[in-house]
């Protein structure tokens, strides 16, 4: 069974059309690599899944449920995609930690208000029904992520006190303190200095190993060739070719792939 | 010695006024600019075109013209039947006037915040109400206190432009020892203005040092 | 500061006009100069005027601060001086209260149709324009408008030629503005305006200027011994435009005028009008004599012949 299926997502920016007709699936714990060219549309496409972006058209389904219809009329309340978005966890470029709270409580706020509001409504979270489970719940959840991500000795730091690779592996760590079905990563290390890069990647990496479902846009071709299950090149709004990293990256057939990948061996040396 | 304190007595029952117009007008502009605010930001058009001229309006008029209006144009329209009075017209014009000026404020520092900070609230299925109270309202306020000191330090100083319409602050009482001779309270007056200031301006910069545990 | 008191002085201006244009809307534009003693004969006009200030018991007196006229005594902390003890005699004989409020110079003719005051009695000179805005009582004092310099330069400027380059200061739109550009004295002086005539003081003695002219009963509250400025004086024999205290009501107020000039005339005959005016070393310069001894001078005739006569 399918954890994700994109079928014939549409998206345009007034005349500019982003997403033709988009279509893929992922099984539990793959890996799937969307490259590109900017501009070919692959950070609209994983914003779409995140409900940043309002599709034109096509479904979203995650473990077989209907999430999104935008061919259908009805159009999704706020609440909706809320609930939706719990589904999919999102590493942004540009880390977008909140500054004025330290490492612990970036990734304890969202849960937190969570775990308030079901409680309040009689209900449960994570399976504790008083407050104080619940919170200690939440706090033993942040630290054992924070360990994941080894940043333990960091909990009561302010993000403007971490580098770079640091804040974004803060960022990972509160993207899993929601447990999504999917894990996306729109270009995690597209901001950071080359030898920061590593860290978070090694990060993505012992996540795979850990079984994690993950959607990253990257343009490190080598990382994607090394940790993914499948890559998707995108150009122009359409999925221009898809397949094995050995088929897509060390044996392109299209044409735009060859032309993409080109540009990059000249840095790096592949296989 | 004794007209010294005679003096100081009279200046500080004049700068009493001074104080009454800009406790008041901070009490009720704070939280009306952030109403205008709402209003100049609003997705509903006529709403947004419709605060953005006032503001415009409010800011494009000197505020001494602005108690002129409040306080005259009533009374004169109705023949002196309505009439606030002159303190109240005072404190409607400042209050007016000040809510325009923070409304911006409050916008620029709105504005200021980088979107990845809303969308990094919305992917965790934080809701708008959410965001904005505890992610964005920080942010907006470490933002904004400075131009907000800024402003509210001219605030003290424009309480004096109340004596347009008549009210006994300071340097009103401090013109009229000059009327009758005595020259040395109009410049005598400034020590109020300055210690005040002087207040505040230490309350803004330890408010800012607060704010400054993190950058950003 | 300087600043906003002038722009004040421009924006009352032009809410002056627009204020003054509501107010006329509806009378009949009015005839050259009204006669103070024609108005107060007619005794079958409108009291309306009168009507709402007795409802209220009190008539708000519009005054600025300006010693010996309208001050607040040091010693006793109270609001006193010629003018308010005058105003409070003539409220106390037409039964009502007299309640001071100070208002901006500038903005008297707004704060009168506005209402906000019934009356301007703080030595207002009479002068045509302002017969025309507002109704006037009697002359009940005259005044002069007088030089003022450092007692250094005393001898410094005496004649005409004196004058040449002299930076010449006088309150905007005062009576001492308008000789200091209209009378042949000054033709060679350089004048600047400031916004009271306590600034003037002040110039002269900070050295910013050379002259001022202020009004004569000023000069007796705001000089001498104990002031900041006993080191200016009066340049003795130089007066000029002598002018006319009166007290300003609102246009169209002919009751209330007749009531007023009736007690001030009454006042007088009693001697009480007099006596406060002793006190306040005026007695020289009032107009209104009892009836014994009466001049009856033409309030008109006399300007008239006032403005022409050249010091």
């Amino acid at each position: 069974m399918a954890i994700l299926q994109v079928e014939k997502i549409r998206k345009s920016f007034g005349k500019n059309e982003v997403l033709k007709n988009i279509s893929f699936s992922m099984e539990k714990g793959d890996v799937v690599a969307i490259i590109g060219s900017s501009g070919s549309g692959k950070t609209t496409l994983l914003r779409c899944l995140n409900f940043l972006e309002s599709p034109d058209g096509g479904k979203i389904m995650v473990n077989d449920k209907l999430l999104l219809d935008a061919d259908s009329d009805t159009k999704l309340s706020d609440s909706e995609k809320r609930k939706n978005r719990l589904h999919f966890g999102l590493v942004f470029q540009s880390f977008n930690l909140f500054p004025q709270y330290n490492v612990l409580d970036n990734l304890m706020l969202a849960p937190k208000l969570a775990a308030k509001k079901q409680l309040k409504n009689g209900g449960s979270y994570m399976g504790c029904t008083n407050r104080k489970d619940a919170m200690n719940y939440i706090q033993n959840n942040a630290m054992a992520l924070l360990q994941r991500v080894g940043l333990t000795e960091k909990a009561h730091a302010y993000p403007c006190e971490l580098s770079g690779g640091q804040q974004q592996r803060v960022a990972i760590a509160r993207a899993l303190a929601q447990s999504p079905d999917v894990l996306c990563f729109d270009e995690p290390t597209s901001a950071l200095d080359p030898e920061l890069t590593g860290e978070v990647l090694n990060v993505i990496k012992m996540l795979k190993e850990k079984g994690f479902t993950m959607v990253i846009v990257t343009h490190e071709i080598e990382f994607a060739h090394d940790v993914a299950d499948k890559i998707i090149f995108m150009d122009k709004g359409i999925i221009a070719e898809e397949g094995t990293p050995e088929q897509v990256i060390s044996h392109p057939q299209n044409p735009r792939t060859k032309e993409f990948l080109s540009r990059f061996s000249q840095n790096f040396k592949m296989d | 010695m004794e007209q010294f304190w005679l003096v100081t007595g009279k200046l500080l029952e004049g700068f009493g006024q001074n104080c009454i117009i800009f406790g008041v007008t901070l009490l009720l502009a704070l939280p009306l600019g952030l109403i205008i605010t709402g209003g100049s930001m609003s997705r509903f058009k006529p709403l947004r075109w419709f605060t953005r001229t006032f503001v415009w309006v409010i800011r494009g008029t000197p505020l001494m013209l602005q108690l002129f209006v409040v306080f005259f144009i009533p009374p004169l329209m109705t023949n002196g039947s309505v009439s606030f009075g002159r303190m109240n017209a005072a404190l409607i014009a400042f209050t007016i006037n000040y809510a325009a000026y923070f409304s911006e404020i409050y916008r620029g520092g709105i504005e200021s915040i980088p979107k990845g900070q809303y969308e990094a609230g919305q992917v965790l299925g934080m809701t708008k109400a959410q965001i904005f109270g505890k992610i964005v309202l920080f942010q907006v306020i470490k933002k904004i206190v400075p131009p907000m000191g800024n402003e509210i330090i001219t605030l003290v100083k424009d309480t004096s432009l109340s004596s347009v319409i008549a009210i006994p602050e300071v340097l009103m009482n401090a013109k009229d020892f000059s009327m009758s001779g005595l020259i040395w309270p109009l410049f005598y007056s400034a020590i109020f203005f300055l210690a005040f200031c002087g207040v505040l301006t230490v309350v803004f910069s330890r408010l800012e040092k607060r704010l400054n545990y993190y950058k950003g | 500061m300087k600043k906003w008191t002038k722009l004040g002085a421009v924006i009352s201006a032009a809410l002056l006009v627009s204020a003054m244009a509501a107010g006329c809307g509806s009378e009949t534009a009015p005839t050259e100069e009204s006669k103070v003693e024609e108005t107060s004969s007619a005794a079958q006009v409108s009291s309306a005027d009168w009507d709402d200030i007795a409802a209220k018991g009190k008539m708000t007196v519009g005054i600025t601060y300006f010693e010996p006229m309208n001050y607040i005594d040091k010693d006793t902390n109270e609001l006193t001086g010629f003018e308010t003890e005058f105003a409070q005699a003539v409220c106390e004989k037409l039964g009502v209260e007299a309640d001071f409020q100070k208002i901006e110079w500038e903005s008297k003719e707004v704060e009168l149709n506005a209402k906000t005051i019934d009356c301007i009695w703080n030595g207002m000179t009479i002068t045509d324009e302002r017969k025309e805005n507002m109704d006037i009582s009697v002359p009940y004092m005259e005044n002069k408008q007088v030089m003022v310099v450092k007692k250094d330069n005393l001898e410094k400027y005496q004649t005409a030629e004196d004058m040449k380059g002299a930076k010449v200061v006088a309150e905007k739109k005062s009576a001492g503005e308008e000789v200091a550009q209209s009378d042949e004295f000054f033709a060679e002086a350089d004048y600047l305006s400031v916004d009271s005539q306590a600034k003037t003081l002040l110039e002269v003695k900070s050295g910013t200027a050379d002259v001022a002219i202020i009004d004569y009963v000023m000069s007796i509250g705001s000089l001498g011994e104990g002031s900041d400025y006993s080191d200016l004086v009066v340049v003795d024999g130089k007066d000029f435009a002598p002018e006319q205290y009166g007290i300003a009501f609102r246009k169209n107020s002919p009751a209330t005028l007749e009531k007023v000039n009736a007690a001030i005339q009454e006042l007088a005959d009693e001697g009480k009008l007099q006596e406060i005016a002793e006190k306040y070393h005026l007695e020289d310069l009032l107009l209104v004599k009892p009836a014994n001894e009466a001049t009856n001078s033409d309030a008109d005739a006399t300007s008239e012949a006032a403005a022409s006569e050249e010091a």
